[in-house]
């Protein structure tokens, strides 16, 4: 059996009267590439802390393989931790920052050479082994602490925004470079950010987190395409959040009312009566022209368009007064929309969900991304 | 009228300046700030300039000058400070001491620096204030209450050598407290976390990676105690108990009062290059320990400074 299973149980931290972490249960099986996400304050990185024993839990079980941790210090748990501030050891060079744990492992003189040299080669720092971090580029620096936590070969490595104070360009390099070095070793990657993009493109599966609390946990797409509340279709990516109430559900759907408008949504697991939010993502909300029928189209007037380059996003006033976003390819033969056009929206049922209204998610004016805020 | 229109198309001529624009121009270099600054230090170097010069003063006065001369550091067979025993055992006696201070206020400070850093919890804010309570008590009140407490309760130690090194440690304490903590702030906790996460047992976080960053303010430290210790009047005077426990300031209060000759500049003298010597040589074994850690010249010097408050 390969080592890196993690199970968290009932686990609860407290600050004073903050309860920071409030009650996760959570299992990461081995080899996975699991990300918590979430804003700021959502109790990603005190779980991260936790894990790592940075912290002590008020309640519940960290089980690593099986074994309770949750009462071992830091420097008995096998896992890893990679910081945001990167936390390299200043007055050692290289060399000695990437072999600072080795000393702590049984291993000869000659295997923690070689197996700093390895490491160095596997994050491509060879020939800077002598230099001092201060020496080094942000970039530079977040290799040298990646390389310090795999020298231990830990069956876990914890990454707190690992990429959070690097330029976008750099970013992306090394997304590309974490994702490479995880499949090749195989460790269980827990890794936490506020990044929806960072968490999409690398996950196996992402936590998106909330007051302590996850709500939904799930594979990027799913997650994506399939938001289980108003709360995650509104932190990850753009959407579209529609207020409705649920006129009929049954198992073939549901219908929905807006206004004096009836939608119909494919799936829905509200009961009729229910105040809900109908999601829809700008992607695939269809524009019509003006006067067009059939189910679920509404009529609207153009607020405003956005060009983006290889989109448009137009910002369409419905007759309810809801401001809808939907996103226009710039293709050859579309049609482009001007401000004040009278157009008709159509929402393809089958891309409409019905999730239940949530008074801290604000809908009726679509939103945008959530803000970008740094550090968690 | 005439003249003025034209002036418009003509090509820009440089303009003298008025000189109301000369004092106050913002892109100007700061002349007055400069000119400040100067008189400022000038003024602070006059007295230790003249001090300095009657040390030289080849004649008994130290108000009228009377020529150049090494007489009062050596030449003189009875006065001067190579052969008047008093002043022979002042010195000896304040580097003793200083020495001392500094060895034992060094690693107890750094200890209760790092000792202040983990504690947390009820007691540690007071604790905090009680620590730094020495930087704002009236010296005299503090020495006064050093004499009770080695003449009564610690009366088994007396006065002397032991307590003056004892009241000048706790009042240095502060100082190197509050430079270590500083630096503490510094390396923040992250490094901390990190050592303990690669495995590494508290003891080996202090000893692998605390110490090692905290040298230099440690250096630091050592030369603060040097020079307060070095300094100190109203402590040693207080814990003295006779003539082979007073230190320079001591007898120079003393003699100031008797028949004072220029032995006591050059005395005085003697002490500021000791205390400039330390200085220089903390500064080069700072710039030799944090070698690599900064990369612009000049900066060792800056962080010295900073460590120094």
């Amino acid at each position: 059996m390969s080592e890196g299973d993690i199970r968290l149980v009932g686990l609860v931290k407290r600050y004073h009267d903050v309860t920071a972490v409030d009650g996760i249960d959570m299992h990461i099986p081995a080899g996975e590439f699991f990300t918590m996400l979430g804003p700021s304050g959502c109790g990603k990185t005190t779980t991260l802390r936790l894990i790592a024993g940075f912290e002590r839990p008020d309640d519940g079980k960290i089980l690593l393989d099986g074994n309770d941790m949750s009462r071992t210090p830091p420097h008995k748990r096998r896992v890893n931790t990679v910081f945001q501030s990167y936390a390299l050891f200043p007055h050692k060079s290289v060399h000695d920052n990437v072999g600072f744990g080795l000393r702590y492992q049984r291993v000869t003189k000659a295997e923690a050479e070689r197996r700093v040299q390895e490491a160095c080669a596997m994050v491509r720092l060879q020939g800077l082994e002598h230099r001092r971090p201060g020496q080094l580029s942000g970039g530079q620096q977040q290799r040298v602490a990646l390389a310090r936590a795999l020298v231990l070969e830990p069956p876990v490595l914890l990454l707190d925004e690992p990429l959070g104070a690097l330029d976008a360009r750099l970013r992306l390099d090394l997304q590309v470079e974490l994702k490479r070095i995880q499949e090749q070793l195989g460790v269980t990657f827990i890794y936490v950010t506020h990044d929806q993009d960072e968490a999409l493109t690398m996950s196996d599966r992402v936590a998106v987190m909330r007051g302590g609390q996850i709500e939904q946990c799930a594979e990027p797409r799913e997650l994506y395409e399939a938001p289980a509340t108003a709360f995650v279709a509104n932190f990850l990516g753009a959407s579209n959040l529609v207020p409705v109430s649920v006129t009929e559900a049954n198992g073939d759907g549901a219908r929905l009312g807006l206004g004096s408008f009836t939608l119909r949504a494919e799936t829905c697991a509200l009961p009729a009566g229910a105040d809900a939010v109908a999601m829809i993502r700008p992607e695939n909300v269809r524009l019509e022209e003006h006067g067009s029928q059939g189910e679920n189209r509404m009529p609207g007037m153009v607020e405003e368009v956005v060009y983006l380059g290889f989109h448009q996003e137009v910002r369409v006033r419905l007759a309810t007064g809801t401001l809808l976003k939907v996103d226009v390819p710039n293709e050859a033969d579309a049609i482009e929309p001007e401000q004040g056009d009278p157009v008709s929206v159509h929402m393809p049922p089958k891309h409409l969900r019905v999730l239940a209204a949530d008074a801290a998610v604000p809908a009726a004016h679509t939103t945008a991304a959530v803000e970008q805020v740094p550090a968690a | 009228m005439s003249t003025t229109a034209p002036s418009v198309q003509a090509p820009a001529v440089p303009r003298t300046a008025t000189w109301r624009e000369r004092i106050s121009n913002p892109w100007g270099r700061p002349r007055f700030l400069a000119i400040t600054t100067w008189l400022y230090i000038l003024w602070s170097l006059l007295p230790v300039l003249l001090a300095i010069r009657f040390a030289f003063n080849s004649g008994r006065s130290r108000t009228s000058l009377q020529g150049w001369s090494l007489r009062w550091f050596w030449e003189d067979p009875t006065l001067s400070v190579f052969n008047d025993p008093t002043l022979q055992q002042a010195l000896k006696h304040s580097i003793e001491l200083a020495l001392i201070v500094m060895v034992v206020a060094m690693p107890l400070g750094t200890a209760l620096a790092l000792g202040m850093r983990r504690w947390i919890g009820p007691g540690s804010g007071v604790a905090n204030i009680v620590l730094l309570l020495p930087l704002v008590t009236p010296e005299l009140v503090f020495a006064v209450g050093m004499f009770l407490l080695f003449t009564t309760a610690f009366g088994f130690i007396g006065l002397g050598t032991t307590a003056q090194a004892i009241g000048q440690v706790t009042f240095t304490l502060s100082w190197v407290v509050l430079i270590i903590r500083g630096r503490l702030a510094t390396i923040g906790k992250d490094v901390e976390e990190a050592a303990a996460d690669l495995g590494a047992p508290p003891m080996h976080v202090v000893g692998r990676v605390l110490l090692p960053l905290l040298v230099p303010a440690m250096a630091a430290s050592l030369l603060v105690a040097f020079a307060l210790s070095i300094d100190d009047f109203v402590v040693s005077q207080y814990l003295a108990s006779g003539a082979d426990t007073t230190t320079v300031p001591m007898r120079i209060y003393s003699q100031a009062r008797g028949g004072p000759t220029p032995a006591l500049n050059a005395l005085a003298t003697i002490m500021l290059l000791v205390s400039l010597l330390a200085l220089v040589l903390a500064y080069v074994v700072f710039r030799a320990l944090t070698r690599g850690e900064q990369s612009d010249r000049g900066s060792a010097f800056k962080q010295l400074a900073t460590d120094l408050g």
